[in-house]
């Protein structure tokens, strides 16, 4: 009973929906273009319905950890004050939830596009008494400033918060789009199983 | 007489010998007492992948990567111009297992398969009355032994000799556990590539992982030897569980273990790690090929040495098992046969063996056979195939040769009728063809006497012709460094033939 008040209080099945939704985009996105950058290799080794196959695979579990990462996302969202709308919680917590995918996307941007710092700026970097030390701190501003930015102008501003809900209800509906190809995914999937 | 038999006409002939029409004078010949006392004799098949015969000093490398094979050697039967059926995993490995060559079975792709008739005719199948077990690090070989599952009694699945194993995969994708095993890599291992699909999870999992082999990472310098998708293992483990798990197997059995090393990635123990690196050892450098990968002779230079010293690892283990086999007796009634199913090259600007050429480091693997109770050694120079290998196998054990098999029995196991020196030797590539469909984009081999022709047709790199030739004396220019196409025309002209007959033979069911 006692649950069902908080549920009630902090979102509403809509609510919910949507940060799903927002959760689950980045990582399908990430999924797709991965895939596809794989599918020749995969078809050498197989064949074209095999690479369908790992995309299949691929993008079921990418529901999965959309899952989890909305339960998380969804947890903290208890730590926002209640003071602001449901509405204004959900349209914080889903940037959150890009920003955080978007950051791990860039971790692997050296493995996947060779791109890293330029030299000039790893050489500011030796040059510091404590290199290590210093790249940590300099992650952690960067990181929490693409946080804390988007979070006031989100909480403290109309016009872009309209306009970040805007932007994030159209993704919504791409969002319902790719949970069809997950469906598709999980058939696939089956059949695979089933035919052996 | 001997000129006018065919080598089909042979194989029938060793056959009806073998099913004691007449008393077998070639066991007679060979004094195989288990066959004559109703005995049967066991036997065992010890590959390892991508272990090429230019890379071994036993067969004259000027770098000392097998002490302890060559100690072995003058124990067994030495073939030094033995060759694979295929330039990689999947058709070397098949035709080793069905004594037939890759036109022919048709595991011709990266990940493919033999073709369904082939499911069961194999080795396995052939030994039907042994208690048959098989085991491979490797997944396309593994992929290849689940084909012939009927016909083994104990297939020991792959990640049973892995540090840390994926099993749930297995487990619950069981009939697709290849594509869902890929997946599960891609989506999972950050290793294959640096990056993988999960974004989040992945990196978990890599922790958990390396938590659980962490144990043994103080062992392997370069990191631990790892089969595809970062799954862990060691040769050491492995060649322990082998011989321990033959001292308790039922008799007569047939065993076949597939080892990974010295495949890349070449990861030594540390006892062999920078033995070989830092030498002042210096290759022959040759001029790059046509289909050269453009790898710089530094890089060459570099992997060479990793992969030589992964040898003297290999080299050692197989040493080890020689002893703990000979110790628990086993030996005394086990025909014991040591090879591999490709090659690896590190010349030409190509590395590895991904690649069309059929050059010796690719092709020629080793071949030792140790007769149960042989004490002394023995070198054959005849030029030898990897499907020679099951009917020999099955020849010496007193087993019916079954027609399907291309292969000939080994010399010097048929010593009444041989067929060598008037038959070649085949090896073909064709990786990038649809095993359903006549071989457009391909390269075969034909070694003859001491000539080796190499063919190749169908790649965008060749010429208007859309065909390439090469012809090397193996003999008297090993290195293969003259082409002697153009200079004997008439040779090349005879053996080119020859093949052509042969892929359009072959190439006839798929019109």
């Amino acid at each position: 009973m006692a649950t069902s008040n908080v549920h009630a209080r902090f979102y509403s099945g809509q609510g919910l929906k949507s940060l799903f939704l927002m959760c689950a985009l980045p990582l399908h996105i990430w999924t797709f273009v991965l895939a596809f950058r794989d599918f020749s290799w995969i078809s050498d080794q197989t064949n074209s319905w095999g690479s369908i196959g790992v995309l299949s695979y691929g993008l079921v579990y990418a529901l999965i950890e959309s899952i989890a990462l909305f339960i998380i996302i969804a947890i903290l969202g208890f730590l926002v004050s209640k003071k602001w709308e449901e509405n204004r919680r959900i349209t914080l917590l889903s940037v959150l939830a890009i920003i955080i995918s978007i950051w791990a996307m860039v971790s692997n941007l050296y493995f996947l596009m060779e791109i890293s710092p330029p030299p000039q700026v790893i050489n500011i970097f030796i040059g510091f008494t404590h290199p290590l030390r210093s790249i940590y701190a300099i992650t952690i501003s960067l990181l929490a400033s693409t946080f804390l930015i988007p979070s006031f102008l989100i909480l403290q501003l109309k016009k872009p918060y309209q306009f970040i809900k805007d932007g994030l209800d159209r993704l919504s509906l791409l969002m319902t789009l790719y949970l069809f190809f997950d469906f598709a995914a999980l058939i696939v999937i089956l059949i695979r199983n089933i035919r052996g | 007489m001997i000129q006018g038999l065919s080598r089909r006409d042979f194989l029938k002939l060793a056959s009806l010998m073998s099913l004691g029409i007449a008393i077998p004078p070639s066991v007679q010949y060979l004094g195989i007492p288990g066959i004559l006392q109703g005995k049967r004799q066991n036997v065992l098949i010890v590959v390892f992948d991508a272990l090429s015969a230019y890379n071994i000093s036993l067969y004259g490398y000027s770098r000392e990567t097998t002490p302890n094979l060559t100690r072995l050697a003058k124990r067994a039967t030495v073939y030094h111009n033995h060759f694979a059926g295929g330039s990689f995993t999947m058709p070397g490995t098949a035709s080793l297992l069905t004594g037939t060559l890759p036109w022919t079975h048709r595991a011709i792709n990266l990940n493919g398969k033999v073709k369904t008739s082939f499911s069961k005719k194999n080795i396995f199948s052939a030994f039907a009355d042994y208690h048959r077990i098989a085991y491979s690090h490797n997944r396309l070989v593994d992929r290849l032994l689940k084909q012939f599952l009927e016909d083994i009694n104990e297939y020991i699945p792959r990640e049973k000799l892995y540090l840390f194993s994926d099993s749930l995969i297995r487990d619950l994708f069981s009939k697709d556990e290849d594509i869902a095993t890929i997946a599960w890599t891609r989506i999972m291992k950050h290793e294959e590539d640096g990056y993988s699909y999960s974004l989040f999870i992945s990196h978990l999992y890599e922790k958990y992982r390396e938590y659980k082999v962490a144990d043994f990472l103080e062992f392997f310098p370069y990191g631990l030897p790892e089969a595809y998708g970062g799954r862990n293992f060691t040769l050491e483990q492995a060649i322990d569980w082998t011989g321990n798990r033959l001292k308790n197997i039922n008799h007569p059995f047939l065993g076949y273990f597939h080892f990974l090393p010295p495949h890349w990635p070449y990861k030594p123990h540390r006892d062999f790690a920078r033995q070989l690196s830092n030498d002042s050892w210096k290759s022959l450098i040759k001029p790059d090929d046509l289909f050269t990968r453009g790898k710089t002779q530094g890089f060459l230079h570099k992997h060479r040495a990793f992969y030589d010293e992964f040898i003297l690892n290999v080299d050692s283990e197989f040493g080890r098992l020689f002893n703990l086999l000979e110790s628990s007796g086993i030996l005394d009634n086990t025909w014991v046969v040591f090879t591999s199913d490709h090659g690896e090259m590190f010349e030409r600007g190509i590395w590895a063996h991904i690649t069309p050429t059929l050059y010796q480091p690719i092709i020629r693997v080793p071949l030792l056979i140790f007769e149960p109770g042989q004490q002394s050694g023995q070198s054959i120079y005849t030029a030898t195939s990897a499907i020679d290998l099951m009917p020999t196998l099955l020849h010496v054990t007193g087993h019916d040769i079954p027609e399907w098999t291309e292969g000939s029995i080994l010399p010097p196991y048929a010593p009444l009728i041989s067929p060598y020196g008037k038959n070649g030797i085949y090896a073909v590539e064709a990786k990038y063809n649809d095993p359903a469909t006549p071989l457009v984009r391909a390269t075969a081999m034909l070694v003859e006497d001491n000539y080796k022709l190499i063919y190749y047709r169908g790649y965008e790199e060749l010429d208007l012709n859309n065909e390439r030739i090469q012809l090397f004396n193996i003999q008297t220019d090993p290195e293969e460094l003259i082409d002697l196409s153009l200079s004997k025309k008439e040779t090349a002209s005879e053996l080119l033939n020859e093949i052509k007959t042969r892929l359009k033979e072959s190439d006839e069911p798929y019109l």
